[in-house]
């Protein structure tokens, strides 16, 4: 628990099908317009369900025209943010901002069209292929805006955007920024509608959270909110419209669609953020509610309000997506936006859709708290809470507040240890050309996973299960009812389970979305791996995964770091996993990054336990590195618009991050884990930076020559190995460095332990 | 019992539902431990039973014993067969 830096929210951005801009969707909330109709996107015929909640603008308008359509959404709501933050952009105050996006579906509108044209026999365009994945979004939407600060996509599904929010929070609390633009962005999706109406979850009509609950109704939008450190915003004479005190992250070890009936992952979430904001349960005065209207989420959110909640008896909620829509990794985005302006308005936004009869039915289901039903409530209110569950047993939550309540300074700073190593790496496969990885039904059998959960698993959640299996063996930790809530999982990867989506996108081509796949559809969100970890383990505790470029299998430490450092966990897992499937080779050929001159694809899955001081020790755990040092850094320098740029600037800033931060000079290094995969021009260009700042005889050592470009996985891999060197006395200390898109650039300082 | 709809159905759950093979037999409890299968299971067998023989398990009143093994799978489809 820390709360020693006041983080206060400057700036808001909103758009979704019920309105285009903050003001004009909050009045629309408070007014109970629902934004839900018939659904225009495509042809929903065939489905038993036909709603939807659109936005009314087209790409064009939201930006440019050249972003698919999540990332429009996101540049809008960013816009508006900044605008409403008063930020100069031409200042040099914009190379400091940074943007942390969550996103469910990512680019599946370019998925849809990409494959389209392929199975109409065309060849598909590559700027659709190149938006597909989640890793380019929050580096587009800062290259848009000529903003220098760090990016991550978070990609963990429907808690995505409020868990945003809480790595702001992290970030800013850990001195590694001032300032982020947070929030989340999703498009209206046939992939998305295809799963949901497969899992019956889609409601026949508009969605009637907290009343008929018989399912959600799809939406779309983007929710931006800019955070900023309070001296930051003072500095620059920002308008603050309240604190963001604190959040809270979990895992429900449960189900990787359904929620736990017993609301526990749920109600750990709600205590974690309002003892994270030095709190007590009567303080919250309201709370915007995940309310998706599906019958089991409906009945787990009153349990768990209720039980949390019993003893505050003016406690409000909402839902209000009974107006938006279920907008998926913007969801909780939107809803943060949404529950700013109502607690500084003091007007609190109703669930809509009531009958007198439904109302008098809501007196009995809705316990001890009040459900706003149809029509505002107006009130003078000091603390917000607003909540996400989502797929893959995610539960993120957050607290805003119209003071800065009492500081917690009571949390001391610990070093931090890699205490176990868990690899799964690709070999040389002469007949695919590629580094494929040995997986196999007997490999888990041994590690006592039975095939009846294996076989649920695609192969990304596979290899990520089988490391960090192999990590927690490696680090001897057990799982128990004691240490599950106190320890977390991180997982970086550059393309998620794009296998999956692809698959299932080809198989509604073919079909029609009426015919998804029930069983397949769980498997195309990004965190599914995550999900399936946490089920298989029993881990409980924070649950992020970060699809963010090849570098994310290293800014998966960062964060992991960070959870540790600056929020509650005592153990983290952090993971950076790829697989190649023949649906990558595909990919990466059609991009001509692959074949003569370019990398050779691998696989795998690495997982790192990071662990504090304190729990280290009590443990007596075998420590194989200090982590001395963790940072990213991004520039726009260059053709900004090149999202696959090089920047030396950035790389240096990376490097020279964690020096600082470990007190080493240059010379003090010892080795170098590199990124270079074979591309002539990265490799030149990464052995030049180095050798000018470390000097000619720097040693470099690469893993993408034995196990190929594992993208993410290398990542990671290049931070075991680093680990492993300085255990094994090969190495003094070393920095592990990776690469992603738009220029950013993670790299960690390991030392003797 | 027949066979012919018996293998169908097991072709299907080993298709759809990624069982291996080698651990399907026709009496084999699908909502046990063995196989474990769970609610997301359920709606994919429904919609491959509707697909494969046109029969909806749903519609028809099918209950949980129906859905316990390829064996009671296949007497329900058996019965509503071209009804």
């Amino acid at each position: 628990m820390l709360n020693e830096k006041r983080c206060v929210i400057t700036g808001l951005g909103l758009v979704c099908a019920i309105g285009n801009s903050t003001d004009e969707c909050f009045a629309s909330a408070l007014n109970g317009i629902s934004g839900i109709d018939d659904a225009k996107s495509f042809d929903t015929t065939n489905c038993y369900s036909h709603k939807g909640a659109e936005v009314k603008l087209t790409n064009a308008q939201l930006a440019d025209g050249r972003y698919d359509r999540t990332t429009a959404l996101g540049i809008k709501a960013a816009g508006e943010a900044i605008k409403d933050a008063g930020l100069d952009l031409e200042s040099e105050d914009a190379s400091e901002i940074g943007v942390l996006l969550g996103s469910c579906i990512a680019g599946a509108a370019c998925v849809e069209k990409y494959y389209n044209q392929k199975a109409e026999g065309g060849k598909g365009d590559l700027d659709d292929l190149k938006s597909m994945p989640a890793s380019v979004i929050a580096g587009n939407v800062a290259d848009y805006y000529n903003i220098g600060g760090i990016t991550a996509n978070l990609v963990n599904a429907c808690a995505a955007g409020t868990l945003s929010l809480s790595l702001a929070l992290d970030l800013i609390r850990g001195g590694k920024g001032e300032i982020f633009l947070a929030g989340g962005c999703d498009s209206f999706s046939s992939l998305a509608y295809s799963g949901f109406h497969a899992l019956k979850a889609l409601a026949p009509s508009g969605c009637s959270p907290f009343n008929h609950s018989d399912g959600i109704t799809l939406g779309e939008g983007a929710g931006v909110l800019v955070v900023e450190s309070y001296e930051h915003a003072v500095a620059r004479g920002a308008k603050i419209y309240c604190d963001v005190l604190g959040s809270g992250v979990s895992s429900d070890a449960y189900h990787i669609t359904a929620p736990r009936p017993d609301g526990e992952g749920q109600m750990s979430v709600i205590r974690r953020a309002v003892e994270n904001s030095g709190l007590k349960f009567s303080d919250i005065d309201y709370v915007n509610a995940h309310g998706t209207g599906t019958a089991k989420n409906d009945e787990s959110e009153f349990l768990s309000l209720n039980t949390m909640f019993k003893d505050n008896n003016k406690l409000y909620v909402s839902s209000t997506k009974s107006m938006t829509g279920h907008c998926l990794g913007a969801a909780g985005a939107i809803e943060a936006v949404l529950t700013v302006k109502s607690l500084t308005e003091g007007k609190l936004p109703p669930t809509t859709g009531y009958s007198e009869e439904d109302i008098e039915a809501l007196k009995d289901k809705q316990g001890g708290i009040n459900v706003i039903a149809n029509k505002p409530v107006q009130k003078d209110i000091n603390y917000a809470m607003s909540n996400s569950f989502a797929f893959g047993g995610n539960n993120a939550s957050v607290v805003f507040a119209k003071d800065p309540n009492v500081l917690n300074l009571l949390c001391p700073k610990q070093s931090l240890y890699v205490t176990g190593i868990g690899l799964v790496n690709g070999e040389y496969d002469d007949e695919k050309g590629d580094y494929i990885a040995q997986i196999d039904t007997e490999t888990f059998k041994a590690n006592g996973i039975k095939s009846a959960f294996l076989r649920k698993l695609d192969r990304l959640s596979q290899l990520q299960l089988l490391s960090g299996i192999r990590a927690l063996q490696d680090a001897g930790l057990e799982i128990t009812d004691e240490n599950s809530g106190n320890i977390g999982i991180c997982i970086g990867t550059n393309d998620g389970p794009m296998t999956e989506i692809a698959n299932y996108q080809k198989g509604i081509i073919r079909d029609g979305i009426e015919n998804g796949s029930a069983f397949a559809f769980p498997n195309t969100v990004y965190n599914a791996a995550g999900g399936y970890l946490s089920i298989a383990t029993g881990i409980k505790g924070y649950n992020l995964t970060i699809a963010n470029g090849f570098q994310s299998g290293l800014q998966s430490v960062c964060a992991a770091s960070g959870a540790i450092l600056f929020g509650y966990e005592s153990i983290m897992l952090a993971s950076g996993t790829d697989e190649c499937t023949d649906i990558d080779d595909e990919i990466y050929s059609d991009l001509g990054l692959t074949g003569e001159g370019g990398m050779k694809l691998g696989e795998g899955s690495v997982t790192c336990v990071i662990e504090k001081e304190s729990s280290a020790v009590e443990r007596n755990a075998k420590r194989y590195a200090k982590i001395a040092g963790f940072s990213s850094a991004r520039d726009t320098s260059g053709d900004r618009f090149n999202n696959m740029r090089m920047s030396k600037i950035s790389l240096t800033k990376a490097i020279n991050s964690v020096l600082e931060e470990g007190g080493l000079k240059p010379s003090d290094v010892k080795c170098i884990y590199g990124f270079g995969n074979g591309i002539g021009e990265i490799d030149v260009f990464e052995k030049e930076v180095y050798k000018e700042i470390f000097g000619e005889d720097i040693e470099i050592k690469f893993v993408k020559k034995e196990h190929g470009e594992a993208r993410a996985a290398s990542a990671s891999l290049q931070f075991a190995m680093l680990a492993k060197d300085i255990y094994e006395g090969k190495a003094e200390n070393g920095i592990a460095v990776s690469f992603g898109t738009s220029a950013l650039y993670s790299a960690v300082l390991l030392t003797k332990a | 019992m027949n066979t012919e709809t018996a293998e169908k159905i097991k072709g299907m759950l080993v298709e759809r539902l990624r069982i291996p093979e080698d651990e399907l037999e026709y009496d084999s409890e699908l909502f046990g431990e063995d196989i474990g299968l769970d609610s997301i299971d359920s709606i994919e067998i429904i919609v491959g039973i509707e697909s494969l023989f046109g029969v909806d398990l749903t519609g028809s009143g099918a209950t949980k014993e129906d859905f316990r093994s390829i064996e009671t799978l296949t007497a329900f489809v058996e019965a509503h067969k071209e009804a």
